[in-house]
């Protein structure tokens, strides 16, 4: 029995493992098709050099570190401010008919569509690629405090009126645990989403270090194995995050007794 | 209905949603009434409403909008047929799923705006590669949604369908289609308004045409009024979209709700 489990779980992680390698073949055979094709299909050994440079010189460790700063900042600055304002809409009618709407007007414009304007108003540097990150957290944050302080059962309130809290008490003892799950995944979003919007607007501010900037530097000189090394480091650093991230949430949500 | 339109419902309903923001644009123009700031950081909004004007009536706008539109509608539609495609068999069959997810989730991992470089050195600066930026944006989510909802339905009916022996057909149409239309088309919703984002930020980087292209100009020659009547036309688009497709969502899946 646990023989033939472990044969299946061998044969599906080989049979997960055919497409990539396929995949990294077709690349490698591009590469060598003429000059036409080595200017996009660098070969895969080029790439291993290239990342072994970039580890030995620090330059992908340095730009990686930077836009995690970056993301960090803008999480924290932008997920706090989505939390303060989310929970105000939730508690109070006259907040959220306020600022509701105004909420869901500014919400419409893409992200990256405010690159522009945020670029005239404070230039291409640090602050621009933090304001975008924030607005990025911000939306979510929003977004899930007020629907998981929304949706709290009346009866938890009621029964926090008739043993006499006051509103505060209501709010810390009744709303914040009651709305923890649905914030949580608010943070979530709002990690996956500070992630995009960093790299982003990293491509379109390409000064200063980060990932994005290095991709885009590597991409005039058309350096293909930087940039597939950046596309990895982006892809593998928000897996990392992302997971972390769910772990996290799961520990912090044991006390709930679903599932 | 006249009566009804002027309710007091109607009031208590409708006026408050467009308070703050009719308050937000009061503050802005008297902001720039006041002359706060220099006309080169912020323009009043008549400014940006004559701006709009001008790009309209010169066509530029239309021009733009309509290569944006293109692109968008292109792109979307490739990219999201073939998530449906991809997510229904990968749902169906496990050995797809052996194979391809693996490889799937790896590059979901990966923001599509990061592959935005990788794209242009393959395919150049051109239509193409915009077309396949908003694909790549489409695929994940509808794929994703798909194979969620097909692998959602329970077995048993596939199973009251073999001992039935239902036809394929009718297996599609009466078990497959109706269990992941609606996840579908939250999906769909959902990869839409990525794709209009993502087309956004490639005319930002890259392109002679479409509105993104039109606001890094503007950004560039210092015109501030051109740039927020970009943002603006951005913001409605997206808007339009995702209302259109939520309008959609509600007379495609009525039946479930009734």
């Amino acid at each position: 029995m646990l023989k033939r489990l472990k044969n299946s779980l061998r044969l599906s992680a080989l049979q997960g493992v055919v497409l990539p390698v396929l995949l990294l073949l077709l690349w490698d055979y591009l590469s060598r098709q003429g000059a036409a094709f080595a200017y996009a299909f660098v070969p895969v050994i080029d790439i291993w050099h290239s990342l072994l440079e970039l580890l030995t010189n620090g330059e992908l460790l340095t730009n990686l570190l930077a836009t995690l700063q970056t993301a960090m900042v803008g999480l924290v600055i932008g997920g706090s401010l989505g939390l303060m304002v989310g929970g105000l809409m939730g508690i109070s009618r006259t907040v959220d008919k306020i600022i509701g709407p105004l909420y869901h007007t500014v919400r419409q414009v893409p992200l990256l569509g405010w690159i522009p304007l945020i670029g005239l108003w404070f230039g291409n540097g640090l602050t621009s690629k933090v304001l975008i990150v924030c607005l990025a957290a911000f939306y979510p944050m929003v977004l899930n405090t007020y629907e998981g302080m929304r949706h709290v059962e009346k009866q938890y309130i009621e029964v926090g009126q008739v043993l006499k809290f006051t509103r505060w008490q209501i709010f810390i003892h009744v709303l914040m645990p009651a709305s923890l799950p649905s914030i949580i995944t608010g943070v979530m979003h709002a990690l996956a989403f500070a992630w995009i919007s960093t790299v982003g607007s990293e491509l379109l501010f390409s000064t200063g270090p980060g990932l994005g900037g290095l991709m885009q530097t590597a991409q005039s000189a058309s350096r293909m194995d930087i940039v597939v090394l950046c596309v990895a480091s982006i892809g593998v650093t928000g897996f990392i995050m992302n997971y972390g991230f769910s772990r996290l949430s799961r520990h912090l949500l044991r006390w709930r007794n679903v599932r | 209905m006249a009566n009804k339109l002027f309710s007091t419902a109607f009031f208590q309903e409708r006026v408050p949603l467009f308070i703050s923001p009719l308050l937000l644009l009061g503050g802005w123009a008297w902001v720039c009434q006041a002359g706060i700031f220099p006309e080169q950081i912020l323009v009043s909004p008549l400014r940006v409403y004559e701006a709009a004007a001008e790009l309209w009536n010169s066509g530029d706008l239309q021009m733009h909008l309509q290569h944006s539109l293109s692109r968008l509608a292109f792109g979307f539609c490739a990219g999201s047929l073939l998530g449906l495609v991809f997510g229904v068999l990968m749902g169906l069959f496990k050995p797809v799923a052996q194979y391809c997810s693996p490889l799937f989730n790896a590059i979901r991992q990966v923001p599509t705006i990061a592959f935005i470089p990788m794209l242009i050195l393959i395919f150049g600066v051109e239509e193409t590669f915009k077309i396949v930026v908003v694909a790549k944006a489409a695929f994940f989510p509808v794929s994703l949604a798909a194979y969620d909802a097909v692998k959602g339905i329970p077995r048993s009916y596939f199973e009251v369908a073999r001992v039935y022996q239902l036809p394929a057909r009718y297996l599609i149409t009466r078990i497959i289609l109706p269990a992941t239309v609606p996840p579908v088309l939250t999906g769909l919703r959902l990869s839409l308004g990525r794709s209009w984002m993502v087309l956004v930020a490639a005319e930002l980087l890259a392109a002679d045409s479409g509105i993104g292209q039109m606001m890094e100009l503007g950004r560039q020659m210092f015109r501030i009024d051109i740039v927020m009547v970009g943002v603006f036309i951005t913001g409605l688009v997206g808007f339009v979209l995702d209302r259109g497709f939520r309008t959609l969502e509600g007379h495609l899946v009525k039946w479930k709700y009734r």
